[in-house]
C-alpha cells in the first residue's frame, strides 16, 4: 500500500492504495467518477483520457501512484455548477457524439488541445484527435465541434 | 413541403447534457453495495473434450465468493433464435474463447488471479474453420447432435423463403432459398454468363463500450439486470427463459448503450453473471475486456459469396444465381433469425426477372457470429457490386452506364418480386455521379468506383410509448427502447413538440425499465424513427383527445367545440385555456401525472425502400500498394429528414465504418483463434483516416415514419467496400476479390499483373 495525495477536479484527495492501482480504477471505483470510461484498456482508444497536470493521459495505463502530488481533471471537472464548458455545449450543438461512450475522452483531449493552442487549424484538430477513437460519428462532427469552440462560435 | 416547426430542425441530442458531462451511467458504471466482479476462464482450444476441471485452488483464494462450472448449471441452452449455446461449456468446447469456468470475487484483480489457479484438462478434437469445408461429408461435426436444439417458428416479417433448418448437410444450421421467376429460362436467354467468388472476413462491430452485465437478486428472488443490450424487453424474455422463471421476475433496468451497430442484442455474459450472483449471494458485475470482445464477442459473419449472372446482348441482366455461405461460428445463438437476412440483397437494386439465392449458415469451430449494421448486406454487396464492375469490364461498358441500364425504375418489380413505390434508384445514382464528377479526368493512379444498395425502413414488432403530463404541464415521453446513440430519443422529442406545437425543451424523453415502460421491441433494423415514431404520434393523439375532454368540461363547452392550438385549448367562443392552467385545475381532481400510451404495429410489409449510391475516389501508390481514399460521395434517397443533424451523423458514422471495413478491419483467424485481440492490432479508422465526404440527399415523400420519414441507420456503411475496391481497379487495374483492401494485397496484385504482362509480351514476340 502506498499513501498518495492529489487534487481531483480541485478537491484534495488522500488515499492509501496498492502500488498497482491504475488511475482509472482510482477515479471510477475509488472516487465514483464514472464519467471516465474504459474502452480498450491498452491506451489506444482514448476513452479514458484525463488531464494530469494539464496533460492528456490514458488513465488506463497510468499508475495512480504517479498522480501523487498532481492535479487530475476529469470530465466531471469541466462543468461549473450547471454551466457547461463550451466544448461540452459544442459537442451537443454540432452533433459531436452519438452513443457518448468515447465523449468524455474526446472532450478532455480537445480541452488539452485548446489549452495549448486556442486557435488550431482543422488539420491540427484532426491530427491531435487521432488518439481518440469514435465508432459512431466518423469524426466529422467532432472536428466541427472543436473548430466551433476555437472559432469562438460557442457561448455558454 | 409540410409546414413544420420542430421536425426538420437540426436538434442536438436530447440526452446530450448527461453524456457530455459524464453523468450518464452506462452498465459498467453501475455501482451497488456489496458488488462483486465476475470473470471467466476461456477455452484455449477450438474444439476439445473437457476431461476434468479442478477449481479447488481458486475457491481457496481469499476474496473469491463463487466459482462455477458448466456441469453445475442447469442443462439449458440459450440463444436469440436457435437455443444452442450452453451458459458455460459442458463436456465440450467449440471455439477459442468459449467460457468454461466463472469466478466472482471482491475485486477484478482477485477474480483474475483466481482464474490462473484453475486447472482444466482438455483432449483436443478435430476442428473445422472454413464454412465451405465444414459442409463436406468428411468434415468434423461442430455439434455431434443438434436434434435437441430448439427454436421458435420463422417469423413472418422476414422475406418469405424456402427455409430448411438443420437440413441433412454436415454442420449446416439453415439452408434457405429465395427465388423469383424461372432461373433456368433466364440463363437460357443470356448471351453471356459471368461467375465470380468473393471472400469476406469477420469484422468486429467496434463499439467502444465492451459488453457489461450487472445482476442483483432481491431477497424475494426478483432479479434486477443491467445489461448493454439495445432491446431490453427482448433481453428480459430471453433471460427469463434462460433462468426458467416468469418474465415479470426479471426487471431489465435502464442504461444507455455505448455503441451497438447490431452487436448489442444478445445476453452475452448476463446469464453466467446471474448464476455467480446466486452462488455468491451478492450482486455481480461482469465487464468484458476488449481482448475478450475481439476474441469472443459476436462479430459479423464471414462469408464466401458466389454470383453467377446472365446478361443479354444489350447488357441487360436476365438471370442471377447466388450461393452464399456464411460461417456462424461455433453457435448460432447470437443471431435473432434463422438465416442472414441481408441475403435478399444478392440481386442488388437492379431489374432482373429471374433470381435464385441459396443461403447457408454453417457451424465452424470459430467465434460465434452475430449481427452487425445491415446484417449480411455489407458482405453480399461487396460481392454484388464488384461483380457488376467485373461484368461491365468484360462487356466493355462504363460501370456507371452498365448500372444505369439495369437499375430499377418506377414501375419495375424488384428482383424478388417486391413492388416498391416511388423508386428513385436511377436518380440517386445519377445524383452521386454528378457530385463525384464521374467521367471527369483523373490524375495517374487515381480511380473512382461505385457501390449501390437499398434497404427498406424497419417495420417489425410492436412499438409503444407513454406520454405523461404533470401538474406543472411538463411533458415526459417514456420509451422502453434503449438509447444506442442514434438520435432516436431526439426524433421522438421532436414528434411530441411538433404535434403539441410546444418548444422542444419542454419535452423530456426518458427510458423506462421493463417494469415501468410499455412493451417495445427496441432498437434494430432501422425501425425506431418509423415504429417508435408512430407509437409516439399515437400517444400524442391520445393525450390531445384526453386533455381536450378535460378542457371542454372545464370550459363547460362540448368537446367537439374545443380545439388544441399551440399550448392552449380554444373553444368556438374564442375562450382560451392554457395547458398549465388546465393542469393546475386538474390537480385537485385527478391523479397526476396523466399518462397516455400509444402503440403501433405496421400492418403491411413495407411498400417503399431507400436507395443509396456511393462513389469512392482513391489514389494508389504503385510502389507500395497503399490505397488512400481521397473522397467519398454518398447519395441517399430519403424521405422527410426529421432531424438533419442526427440524420447526417448516421450517414457520416456509417460511411466511416464502411471505410474501416474496406481498408483496415478484419479479425485475423489462425487455427480458429482470433489473433489480433487488441485495438492496436484491430484497426478502427481514426480521425486521420477520413476522406473528404460529400453527402447528397435525394428527397422524396413516401416514407412510413411520421411526416413521411424513411430510415437512414443502415445505409451508408454497406456499399463502401465495393466502391473502394472498384476504385482501386479503376486506378491501377488490379481486382481484389476479398476484403479488406490492404496495401499488401494491392502490392502483390500489382506485382502479379506486371509479371503477367511481361509474360504476355514475351509470348507475343
Amino acid at each position: 500500500m502506498k499513501p498518495i495525495q492529489l487534487r481531483v477536479n480541485g478537491q484534495a484527495v488522500e488515499r492509501d492504495i496498492p502500488d498497482n492501482t491504475l488511475l482509472i480504477d482510482l477515479l471510477r471505483n475509488g472516487l465514483d467518477l464514472t464519467g471516465t470510461k474504459e474502452g480498450c484498456s491498452v491506451g489506444v482508444c482514448g476513452a479514458c483520457t484525463v488531464l494530469l497536470d494539464g496533460q492528456p493521459v490514458s488513465s488506463c495505463l497510468t499508475l495512480a501512484v504517479t498522480a501523487d502530488g498532481c492535479e487530475v481533471t476529469t470530465i466531471e471537472g469541466l462543468t461549473e455548477g450547471d454551466r457547461l464548458h463550451p466544448l461540452q455545449k459544442a459537442f451537443i450543438d454540432y452533433g459531436g457524439f452519438q452513443c457518448g461512450i468515447c465523449t468524455p475522452g474526446q472532450i478532455m483531449s480537445a480541452k488539452a488541445l485548446l489549452d495549448e493552442n486556442p486557435h488550431p487549424s482543422k488539420d491540427e484538430i484532426q491530427s491531435w484527435m487521432m488518439g481518440n477513437l469514435c465508432r459512431c460519428t466518423g469524426y466529422y462532427k467532432i472536428i466541427e465541434s472543436i473548430q466551433a469552440v476555437a472559432d469562438g462560435k460557442v457561448s455558454t | 413541403m409540410m409546414d413544420l416547426a420542430s421536425v426538420g430542425q437540426p436538434a442536438g441530442h436530447v440526452e446530450g447534457p448527461s453524456k457530455v458531462t459524464g453523468q450518464a451511467r452506462y452498465t459498467a458504471d453501475i455501482r451497488l453495495p456489496g458488488l462483486l466482479y465476475g470473470k471467466c476462464l476461456r477455452s484455449p482450444f477450438p474444439h476439445a473434450r473437457i476431461v476434468s476441471i479442478d477449481t479447488s485452488q481458486a475457491k481457496a483464494l481469499a476474496g473469491v465468493h463463487a466459482v462455477i462450472t458448466g456441469a453445475e448449471l442447469p442443462d439449458r441452452r440459450i440463444g436469440r433464435f436457435f437455443l444452442d449455446k450452453p451458459v458455460l461449456a459442458r463436456d465440450v468446447v467449440r471455439f477459442v474463447g468459449e467460457k468454461v469456468v466463472a469466478v466472482a470475487a471482491e475485486s477484478m484483480d482477485i477474480a483474475e488471479e483466481a482464474l490462473t489457479r484453475i486447472a482444466v484438462e482438455y483432449e483436443a478434437l478435430p476442428a473445422v474453420f472454413d464454412p465451405v469445408k465444414a459442409m463436406q461429408e468428411d468434415a468434423p461435426r461442430v455439434h455431434a447432435d443438434t436434434s435437441t436444439y430448439t427454436h421458435p417458428p420463422v417469423p413472418d416479417f422476414v422475406h418469405p423463403g424456402d427455409d430448411r433448418l438443420y437440413p441433412d448437410i454436415p454442420n449446416v444450421v439453415s439452408q434457405v432459398f429465395y427465388t423469383h421467376g424461372d432461373i433456368e429460362a433466364g440463363f437460357a436467354q443470356a448471351a453471356r454468363e459471368f461467375t465470380h467468388t468473393f471472400t469476406i472476413p469477420p469484422v468486429h462491430q467496434g463499439y467502444i463500450e465492451p459488453h457489461a452485465s450487472v445482476v442483483q437478486i432481491e431477497p424475494d428472488g426478483k432479479v434486477n439486470l443491467w445489461i448493454s443490450n439495445k432491446t431490453p424487453f427482448v433481453a428480459q424474455a430471453q433471460f427469463a427463459a434462460a433462468l426458467d422463471v416468469a418474465e415479470d421476475r426479471v426487471c431489465v433496468n435502464t442504461a444507455p448503450i455505448g455503441g451497438d451497430f447490431g452487436g448489442k442484442g444478445s445476453l452475452m455474459d448476463s446469464v453466467v453473471c446471474y448464476h455467480l450472483a446466486a452462488a455468491a449471494g451478492r450482486p455481480v458485475k461482469m465487464v468484458m475486456s476488449y481482448t475478450e470482445e475481439l476474441l469472443a464477442g459476436n462479430p459479423r459473419h464471414p462469408a464466401v459469396i458466389t454470383l453467377r449472372t446472365g446478361v443479354d446482348a444489350d447488357g441487360r441482366i436476365v438471370a442471377r444465381k447466388a450461393r452464399l455461405v456464411f460461417s456462424c461460428g461455433a453457435y448460432s445463438a447470437f443471431t435473432p433469425l434463422h438465416t442472414v437476412h441481408g441475403s435478399v440483397h444478392a440481386a442488388g437494386p437492379y431489374r432482373m426477372p429471374n433470381v435464385e439465392i441459396e443461403v447457408f449458415r454453417v457451424y465452424t469451430n470459430t467465434v460465434p457470429a452475430g449481427h452487425m449494421r445491415a446484417p449480411g448486406a455489407p458482405q453480399i454487396v461487396f460481392g454484388v457490386e464488384s461483380h457488376m464492375d467485373l461484368i461491365a469490364q468484360e462487356l466493355g461498358l462504363d460501370p456507371l452506364e452498365f448500372r444505369l441500364r439495369n437499375t430499377l425504375i418506377e414501375g419495375d418489380a424488384a428482383p424478388l418480386g417486391e413492388k416498391w413505390k416511388k423508386i428513385r434508384c436511377k436518380e440517386t445514382l445519377e445524383a452521386a455521379a454528378k457530385e463525384a464528377k464521374w467521367g471527369a479526368e483523373k490524375a495517374a493512379n487515381r480511380g473512382r468506383g461505385i457501390g449501390m444498395y437499398d434497404r427498406e425502413p424497419g417495420a417489425f414488432g410492436p412499438s409503444s410509448a407513454t406520454l405523461s403530463i404533470a401538474a406543472d404541464a411538463t411533458l415526459t415521453l417514456m420509451t422502453g427502447a434503449a438509447d444506442t446513440g442514434t438520435g432516436s430519443y431526439t426524433v421522438l422529442q421532436q414528434v411530441v413538440a411538433e404535434e403539441l406545437q410546444v418548444p422542444l425543451e419542454s419535452v423530456r424523453v426518458v427510458q423506462g425499465s421493463t417494469d415501468s415502460a410499455p412493451w417495445e421491441v427496441g432498437a434494430g433494423g432501422s425501425r425506431l424513427t418509423h415504429m417508435a415514431g408512430q407509437a409516439t404520434l399515437a400517444a400524442v393523439q391520445r393525450l390531445k383527445e384526453g386533455l381536450t375532454a378535460f378542457a371542454a368540461r372545464h370550459m363547460e363547452t362540448p368537446s367537439e367545440q374545443v380545439a388544441y392550438r399551440a399550448g392552449e385549448f380554444v373553444n368556438t367562443n374564442e375562450q382560451r385555456l392554457t395547458l398549465p392552467t388546465l393542469m393546475a385545475a386538474l390537480a385537485d381532481r385527478e391523479e397526476l401525472p396523466l399518462r397516455y400510451t400509444g402503440e403501433y404495429v405496421a400492418e403491411a410489409p413495407m411498400d417503399v425502400t431507400s436507395f443509396c449510391a456511393q462513389i469512392a475516389e482513391v489514389e494508389v501508390d504503385p510502389a507500395t500498394g497503399q490505397v488512400t481514399l481521397q473522397k467519398l460521395t454518398t447519395a441517399h434517397d430519403v424521405g422527410t429528414v426529421l432531424n438533419p443533424l442526427t440524420h447526417q451523423g448516421q450517414v457520416e458514422g456509417g460511411a466511416i465504418q464502411g471505410v474501416g471495413h474496406a481498408l483496415t478491419e478484419h479479425l485475423i483467424v489462425q487455427d480458429g483463434a482470433v489473433t489480433n485481440v487488441h485495438l492496436g492490432d484491430y484497426k478502427l479508422p481514426t480521425s486521420m483516416d477520413i476522406p473528404e465526404m460529400k453527402t447528397v440527399l435525394v428527397e422524396s415523400d413516401a416514407g412510413p415514419a411520421p411526416y413521411e420519414g424513411k430510415a437512414i441507420g443502415e445505409h451508408s456503411n454497406v456499399a463502401v467496400p465495393a466502391a473502394v475496391a472498384n476504385a482501386v481497379f479503376d486506378a491501377v487495374g488490379v481486382r481484389l476479390m476479398d476484403l479488406p483492401v490492404t496495401a499488401e494485397k494491392v502490392y502483390a496484385a500489382l506485382r502479379e499483373k506486371t509479371a503477367r504482362s511481361r509474360t504476355m509480351r514475351r509470348g507475343n514476340s
